[in-house]
């Protein structure tokens, strides 16, 4: 794999002094050597690939099994003695903050869990009494992090 | 005191650039400028590529103003040392250069390129690419362009320096095209980098003009109208191996591409690593944006009426048009017959993509897609060939510079 396409040719391409063949050999060699190499990366990269998407989804199906046996635990226990199901705790929104501006907030912790893979939860909304405006804060923090 | 004024007046009228438009040859620096007033025109009123096309064309302003002296093409001639005939005189610009003679040894000595190709990479997802491998295939067979141009030009009877320089248009990337030209051409040709530079550059903001014709002419409406599912999420691993993984292969098969592919890579890497964010920050931004203003302004002045007004030019121009549209037919080709190879799973229109112009090129297959189905979204299955054509010509960049002299 580790050749000089210049090898390919006996000597260097210069000036005018070439021949139709030395241009074809140019175009083949050319085309050839950029598939050459395209290919090693598809082929390389689909093997990766295989292995990690294959990981994922091991991973994937053992964890919905293992979600399946629990749920089917549950059903049993609650088959023996119903429970009340626990009601989902509404986050605390203090009053003033309007549904839109909680739906923004929600979203955003959503995406953030989405990223980290951490299941994030809103529990209350409040107003903040910080001295220094958040923008200004932002800026700061980026212009004086650490490298 | 009469006699003292008028002969004062007149020197400073002889020393004026004014009078070197009377010079002989002067008039040719007329038209420049007003050809540069018509490329700050298509920059500023058409948003041309201005970012870089409007840099160009001012340099091309500052070049041809008599006088001016701010980029001599005498001090970029190569002389013969010993055995080196491929030699410039550093310590001389050094000296005596003008502003843009000391910034244009950044382009000479091949340093703006990848520096540009560190940015881009640092602002490049190639998670389509991961998710589809195939997608490299198109990028490879839309650098066809490139290699059948190669042939275009010999015919023409241009020396193969001039050859491998205007091939390189066909792959659509400017900072690669300016790469190969100012490595291979030296002053016995007929054209310069500015040439090849403003080529490339008009053509990539003519994208969206040349591609569609060709994409609708190769592709029944049939093909057209395919719809692509959804691609597969790439997790963070596979994002952080991919840049290695690229570099490694590239640079071991072809190491004269090694300086494009590299900084690709690494300014992929450093994005994806998630940990050196301001360094990734400005490669994207504030080095990215100092490197286009040097490379644009510098290119420009190379566009010296000398070396515009020629014959030469008008081939470059001509050879420059067919090298976009046979890339883009070789990419909608491949992308045919992987569409027949997948049973009617590909839409063709995702080859076009595959010559590197990012994301000029993926958005105008996402346009032709749409104006059949408009609830098609091929923009991210593009992606895949687009970004596979950035590494796709910096790989024929490299097999261009290893087959010809320089």
């Amino acid at each position: 794999m580790c050749y000089n396409t210049a090898q390919l040719l006996s000597s260097k391409l210069s000036g005018k002094d070439y021949t139709a063949t030395d241009i074809a050999s140019v175009v083949i060699t050319g085309l050839s050597v950029v598939f050459i190499g395209l290919i090693l990366l598809v082929l390389f990269v689909s093997i990766y690939g295989a292995i990690f998407n294959g990981a994922a989804k091991k991973k994937k199906a053992k964890e919905e099994a293992a979600k399946k046996a629990a749920e089917a635990e549950k059903a049993k226990t609650a088959v023996q003695q119903p429970k009340p199901e626990k009601p989902v705790s509404a986050p605390v929104i203090e009053d003033g903050i309007e549904e839109e501006i909680v739906a923004v907030i929600a979203a955003a912790v959503a995406a953030m869990s989405a990223q980290s893979g951490k299941k994030l939860v809103v529990r209350s909304v409040k107003r903040s009494v910080s001295q220094r405006d958040p923008w200004a804060a932002a800026g700061l923090a980026d212009n004086t992090r650490p490298f | 005191m009469i006699d003292q004024f008028l002969s004062t007046i007149g020197d400073l009228a002889r020393d004026s650039g004014v009078a070197g438009f009377f010079a002989e040859g002067g008039w040719k620096n007329i038209v420049m400028i007003l050809i540069s007033f018509l490329f700050m025109y298509l920059a500023i009123a058409k948003g041309f590529e201005p970012l870089l096309l409007l840099p160009i064309s001012f340099g091309m302003l500052l070049t041809n103003l008599p006088g001016a002296d701010m980029y001599h093409s005498e001090f970029w001639v190569y002389q013969t040392v010993g055995d080196n005939d491929h030699y410039i005189d550093y310590g001389n610009i050094l000296q005596h250069g003008g502003l843009l003679d000391i910034l244009y040894m950044g382009v000479k000595l091949q340093i703006y390129p990848p520096l540009i190709f560190l940015g881009i990479g640092a602002m490049t997802d190639f998670g389509p690419l991961i998710a589809n491998p195939k997608s490299f295939l198109l990028g490879a067979a839309a650098q066809g362009g490139i290699f059948f141009t190669f042939l275009g030009a010999a015919v023409l009877g241009m020396s193969a320096a001039e050859c491998g320089s205007i091939a390189i248009i066909g792959g659509a990337d400017g900072p690669t095209s300016i790469y190969v030209s100012s490595k291979l051409l030296s002053n016995s040709d007929s054209i310069g980098v500015g040439t090849i530079a403003l080529a490339a550059y008009t053509y990539m903001a003519l994208v969206p003009i040349i591609q569609p014709p060709i994409m609708r002419l190769l592709t029944t409406k049939k093909e057209r109208s395919i719809v692509m599912g959804q691609l597969r999420p790439v997790s963070k691993a596979e994002k952080l191996i991919f840049p290695i993984l690229v570099t490694v292969v590239i640079a071991l098969m072809i190491p004269s591409a090694a300086p494009l592919v590299g900084m690709l890579m690494m300014g992929n890497l450093l994005k994806e690593s998630g940990v050196c964010d301001r360094i990734a920050k400005t490669a994207q931004n504030e080095l990215m944006n100092i490197i286009t203003i040097f490379l644009g302004v510098t290119v420009g002045a190379t566009t010296t009426a000398k070396t515009i007004m020629t014959l030469s030019f008008a081939k470059v121009i001509i050879l420059g048009v067919i090298a976009f549209s046979i890339g883009t037919a070789c990419g909608i080709l491949l992308g045919k017959l992987m569409c027949v190879l997948t049973h009617g799973k590909v839409n063709p229109l995702i080859g076009s993509a595959g010559v590197s112009a990012v994301p000029m090129a993926a958005r105008v297959s996402q346009k032709v897609g749409q104006e059949e189905v408009p609830t098609n979204y091929l923009l991210m299955h593009a992606m895949g060939p687009n970004v596979a054509g950035v590494i796709g010509s910096a790989v024929a960049a490299g097999v261009l510079l290893s087959i010809v002299a320089h």
